[in-house]
């Protein structure tokens, strides 16, 4: 086998039905006598739920079927919950799922509480307005502080208070840690929520043939897997008689692998009850309450140094807005908790997270789920502390990198897969040293931002480190089938959302099977096609499906092998693979091609040996005992216009690790796109709610996702430290851009006005930079 | 109120004439996507400002969220199902794909039709254009560089020579690309 | 949202309290509103139609209680408006104070916005809402002068006389 495609940059395979508007998405589904639904939201944020009365609804022409949670019978349930709680001594958790549609109380704007089903969205909207709702308003969660004071307003009276966890995990000994500490920083920090804000909104599409008694869900979901088999279960049915199909999906970014949103719930319900397709597709408002987010957090942190500068320690104490049920249990704090520590040796840590219910929208995961908060708290306090003891930011943070032979490197916290946190590998100094050149650290603070201060101008530099947890199990699995045409099919049960995997799979195979990556065809996200799997999330498609796709070409292989040795009478050994054929080496005209092999695996006629299968196809797993640590170091510098508060990015470099990179053009797009995200999350976008939880700025002309104009060219530059926990060596990228920009971010701006202000919050904004700015100013 | 009169619409797409009953309210992306099946043109936010729903409406980009389908009529509306007339990519297409200027691909039809009429009127735009230029579309998944370099190559090129879709119609002016950050 | 300010009409505070309380003069002077009645002594209910930029028309059931009524010195209203953009709800209070020949209202409101017209029409609220109460107050005003214009001299007196 030899690597001629792996880390080649092939041009995708999926662009052309993407470019020529031939692909499938869910809202393209078109079914013949499809009925379409719209749902009725509530406008409250808390309150109790007196009655919903949709009799005028079902009376307008078009419209097919009203429901409310009355109607639902035993078919109403609140969600499950999604993940466990992990074995930490001490933990609190209190579940409180979502439901199909509002019952007694309503819990968060947006939250459903009646469906219609009509002849069209047009019926179904108008239907929608005949609906009577009598909510008696109560007083909204939204401060998580106040929410945990006594007598505090409670989002889920039955259990007694707004915590819905508590977990504490530590190290060592901070007491005693901070009693030695020549510097202790603490300060408070802030990270509000922002939209995950794909173009594409959900949607899902179902039909019911009573003939075959099947049920075909089209869903943009990530995780089209765990949707079946809920789906099948909610529904009284076998999981073979669900076909859930993820298609083309207009981007994830996290909240589409959520479950089970109550969409996902209502519409085969719907489908099977009325004998008819129904069709619902979200539209933009309702994206911006009725879709999963994420992101308020709030830390007390603390940072106990050496004068040196080395860290003796860390304590943080932190508020998680959970929203107002939490099926995605303790991924998010968790994923704080461990980020933090960072590709730092913290021999004393101590970190309590309590997450409070609030009547906000559900937070589950969105790229970077947590991670950013734990990079921009510990990046932050490093910061801080280089500034209180007159240290080079650079080289406070060299001075406490783990050194390279410390790895495998125990952390002694559990993750968010429950494993303890180890880093599998890496090597950080180079990573910095690169950085540091790429963005030229030391000329610009000795020679440009001094001349550019005494312009009157003010820029400045920010340059973080992070590492980010990827590449989680449980697995993952794929098959490959040599066709007798000569092309190859693989199907796996990861959805894909825009990650190019379409082609970095087919390059997979490509190595392994010796033939053009144009020749493999990749089918995902149908569980018809591929039944076992979880789906697309922390950063694992690559390393995980990407391992089970490339195991199962190895077993592909070694029957290709096996049966050419028995056709041309040569040792296997004697053969390779190259352009489409079996080849005898030294002797390359006597070859057979992989199609016709294919055909004798599957003959009509004489008999086969024992134990022979039919065909040239193989299905594998590949389940990691743990995930991996890709890590990097990003450094920007920015200006800013000290009167508009507006500030542009000047220069972006991110220094990147993600192991063994497949298809680096696929790869420094995903980090492209994350730095862009991560740049809306700290300059641009901000879900702005009152105190009565309504949220105010619910539609792209008020919330802004970062243009064209706002994101700079990313300078990229790999490094590849491979993980030793798969084949393949890989480590995830997809949340890598977005992690660590806010910190970078901070830092620059905080430079580049000469430390006139701390940037302790995200999002900053022109008008929170000109308040913060102001306050300074003010005698 | 529910039931709605029609009213006929009749208009070319993509140089194919059409005809259909419609009511009053119904949006153009509608009508494409649903009446007549052209899915690759995408909703992204119904209120005019992700620039997915580009189309061309005699030659000039719009968003057909914001029109409705009776505005069409007697007009000619070119979406990105045109582009590649005769199975070979449009240059700007072609560009995009070399670049790997598209993930997901969803907002990608917008992007294309807002630079059809753009490099038509702007052969040889410099990067800043370029970028204000596409600040009328919002991509959640590239971060825009590759989709700054898809124009540029397909600038270099001469995509505005191009030899499909859109060359028939009249251009009034470029682009819907005006940006919406002064407000903001 | 608070919505706070003061203005002197003409008129005493018995003529100004009259108006204020008087449904066809609401409907008549308040924006948007299509049509007030008095239900009660102390409750009115009615429907407005209101415009916030994107929304341009949203309609809203509304009903008012009053509350705290000392005539002609001061009285509190419940506010609830409700319709299929959303709903506004809060309370309001009015007080009366003599000013040499006119009279001083003071009025603050406190209401919450909900729904879609808090969530797309947010940064347009404030603006609409000044807008609509100057609108009110004129047209209230004008009222006042037209029945001041055609009312007997006599009602016209400076001084009301001691509050009943």
């Amino acid at each position: 086998m030899t690597a001629r495609w792996l880390g080649e940059r092939v041009p995708r395979l999926e662009d052309t039905k993407l470019l020529t508007g031939r692909a499938l998405f869910t809202d393209d589904v078109d079914l013949p006598g499809m009925l379409h639904a719209a749902f009725l939201r509530s406008d409250d944020a808390h309150g109790v739920l007196r009655s919903v009365d949709v009799e005028a609804a079902r009376r307008r022409p078009g419209v097919v079927a009203v429901w409310t949670a009355a109607d639902l019978g035993e078919y109403w349930k609140p969600g499950p919950a999604l993940v466990p709680p992990p074995p930490i001594a001490g933990l609190v958790f209190n579940s409180a799922t979502q439901v199909p549609l509002a019952r007694e109380k309503v819990r968060h704007v947006g939250e459903p509480l009646a469906l219609v089903v009509a002849v069209s969205r047009y019926v179904a909207e108008d239907a929608l307005d005949d609906i009577v709702v009598d909510v008696e308003p109560l007083p909204a969660v939204t401060d998580l502080e106040a929410a945990l004071a006594p007598g505090a307003p409670l989002v889920h009276e039955a259990l007694g208070g707004n915590v819905a966890a508590r977990a504490r995990q530590s190290k060592g000994d901070y007491a005693a840690a901070r009693g030695r500490a020549h510097k202790v920083i603490a300060r408070r920090f802030r990270y509000d929520r922002g939209a995950a804000a794909a173009i594409e909104n959900r949607g899902v599409v179902a039909a019911w043939d009573a003939k075959t008694e099947e049920l075909t869900v089209w869903d943009t979901t990530q995780a089209p897997i765990p949707i079946r088999n809920g789906l099948a279960a909610m529904l009284g049915l076998g999981e073979s008689q669900v076909r859930v199909v993820a298609p083309f999906i207009g981007g994830g970014f996290g909240p589409k692998i959520m479950m089970f949103y109550p969409e996902e719930v209502l519409i085969p319900w719907a489908a099977m009850r009325l004998g008819r397709p129904v069709k619902w597709i979200e539209d933009r408002q309702e994206n911006f309450y009725a879709t999963t987010q994420e992101r308020l957090q709030i830390h007390d942190a603390e940072l106990a140094v050496a004068k040196d500068g080395t860290i003796l320690g860390v304590k943080d104490r932190f508020l998680f807005d959970t929203g107002a049920y939490d099926p995605y249990g303790l991924t998010i704090p968790i994923n704080s908790q461990c980020t933090l520590l960072g590709p730092y040796a913290v021999p004393n840590y101590d970190s309590e997270f309590t997450a409070v219910f609030t009547n906000r929208p559900i937070v589950t995961p969105v790229r970077g789920a947590g991670r950013q908060h734990g990079v921009f708290v510990m990046e932050r306090l490093l910061d801080l502390a280089a500034k209180e003891l007159g240290m080079d930011r650079v080289a406070i943070r060299r001075r406490n990198f783990l050194p390279p032979d410390a790895f495998p490197h125990d952390h002694e916290i559990l993750f968010q897969d429950f494993a303890p946190l180890t880093y599998d590998s890496g090597d950080y100094g180079p990573a910095m040293d690169r950085a540091v050149d790429a963005i030229g650290y030391e000329r610009f603070l000795r020679e440009e931002q001094p001349a550019l201060r005494r312009a009157g101008r003010h820029v400045g530099l920010g340059i973080v480190s992070y590492i980010e947890g990827t590449g989680i199990g449980p697995y993952e699995g794929a098959r490959v089938t040599i066709e007798p045409s000569g092309s190859v099919r693989v199907a796996t049960g990861v959805g894909t959302q825009g990650q190019g995997h379409f082609t970095t799979f087919a390059q997979l195979v490509s190595d392994v099977l010796g033939m053009d990556p144009s020749k493999v065809q990749v089918i995902t996200g149908d569980t018809r096609e591929f039944g076992w799997g979880t789906g697309t999330f922390a950063s694992r498609g690559a390393v995980v499906a990407g391992n089970a796709v490339h195991e199962a070409a190895i077993r592909v292989r070694k029957k290709v092998l096996k049966l050419a040795s028995e056709v041309l009478g040569v040792d296997a050994g004697e053969l390779f693979l190259e352009c489409g054929s079996v080849h005898v080496k030294g002797a390359p005209e006597r070859s057979l091609r992989l199609g016709d092999l294919a055909r004798k695996a599957n003959p009509l006629r004489g008999g086969v040996a024992p134990g022979t299968e039919p065909g040239l196809e193989a299905t594998a797993y590949f389940g990691p005992e743990r995930g991996n640590a890709a890590n990097g170091v990003h450094a920007m510098i920015v200006e800013v216009d000290r009167e508009t508060c507006e500030v542009r990015i000047r220069r972006y470099v991110v220094v990147h690790d993600c192991g063994t990179v497949i298809n680096p053009t696929v790869v420094e797009g995903q980090v492209q796109g994350g730095v862009a995200m991560g740049i809306g999350n700290a300059f641009y976008e901000q879900l702005v709610w009152d105190e009565n939880g309504q949220l105010m700025n619910a539609s792209f002309m008020d919330y802004l996702l970062p243009t064209a104009l706002d994101v700079p060219a990313v300078e990229m530059r790999h490094t590849v430290t491979p993980s030793p926990l798969n084949p393949l060596g890989a480590k995830g990228v997809g949340e890598a851009g977005a992690i660590p920009a806010a910190a970078a971010f901070a830092q620059a701006v905080e430079d580049a006005l000469e430390g006139e202000i701390e940037v302790l919050e995200i999002p900053l904004s022109p008008n929170r930079l000109f308040d913060l700015l102001g306050s300074r100013s003010r005698p | 109120m529910s039931v709605q009169a029609g009213h006929v619409v009749s208009l070319t797409v993509n140089g194919s004439p059409a005809t259909r009953t419609v009511e009053s309210r119904l949006l153009l992306s509608d009508f494409l996507r649903h009446e007549l099946g052209l899915t690759g043109t995408h909703v992204g936010c119904e209120h005019g400002v992700c620039g997915a729903c580009t189309v061309l409406l005699d030659g000039e980009a719009v968003r057909s969220c914001l029109l409705f389908a009776v505005q069409a009529d007697g007009h000619a509306v070119e979406t990105v199902e045109g582009l590649a007339a005769g199975g070979e990519l449009h240059p700007i297409q072609a560009a995009f794909h070399e670049t790997h200027a598209l993930q997901c691909g969803f907002c990608t039809p917008g992007f294309l039709m807002t630079l059809v009429p753009y490099l038509r009127e702007h052969p040889a735009p410099t990067e800043q254009e370029i970028r204000e230029a596409l600040s009328g579309n919002l991509c959640r998944c590239t971060g825009y560089k590759n989709i700054v370099d898809a124009v540029a190559l397909a600038a270099r090129r001469g995509a505005a020579a191009g030899r499909h879709g859109a060359e028939a119609a009249p251009a009034r002016r470029g682009g819907s690309g005006a940006s919406r950050r002064g407000a903001a | 949202m608070i919505v706070q300010g003061e203005y002197t009409f003409p008129g005493t505070r018995e003529a100004i309290w009259e108006l204020l309380l008087d449904p066809a003069v609401i409907a008549r002077t308040m924006p948007g509103t299509e049509e007030m009645v008095r239900v009660a002594p102390d409750r009115y209910e009615g429907r407005m139609r209101v415009g916030v930029g994107a929304i341009t028309a949203a309609e809203f059931t509304v009903s008012v209680q009053l509350a705290d009524v000392v005539p002609p010195e001061r009285y509190t209203m419940q506010i609830d408006g409700r319709g299929r953009f959303g709903f506004t709800r809060g309370t309001a209070q009015v007080r009366l104070a003599a000013d040499g020949a006119g009279t001083v209202m003071r009025f603050e409101a406190d209401l919450q916005v909900g729904g879609k017209i808090a969530a797309v029409g947010q940064r347009l609220l404030d603006s609409v809402s000044k807008l609509m109460t100057r609108q009110g107050l004129e047209s209230l005003s004008k009222e006042v002068n037209r029945r001041l214009a055609s009312a007997d001299p006599g009602s016209r007196s400076p001084n009301p006389g001691p509050l009943p």
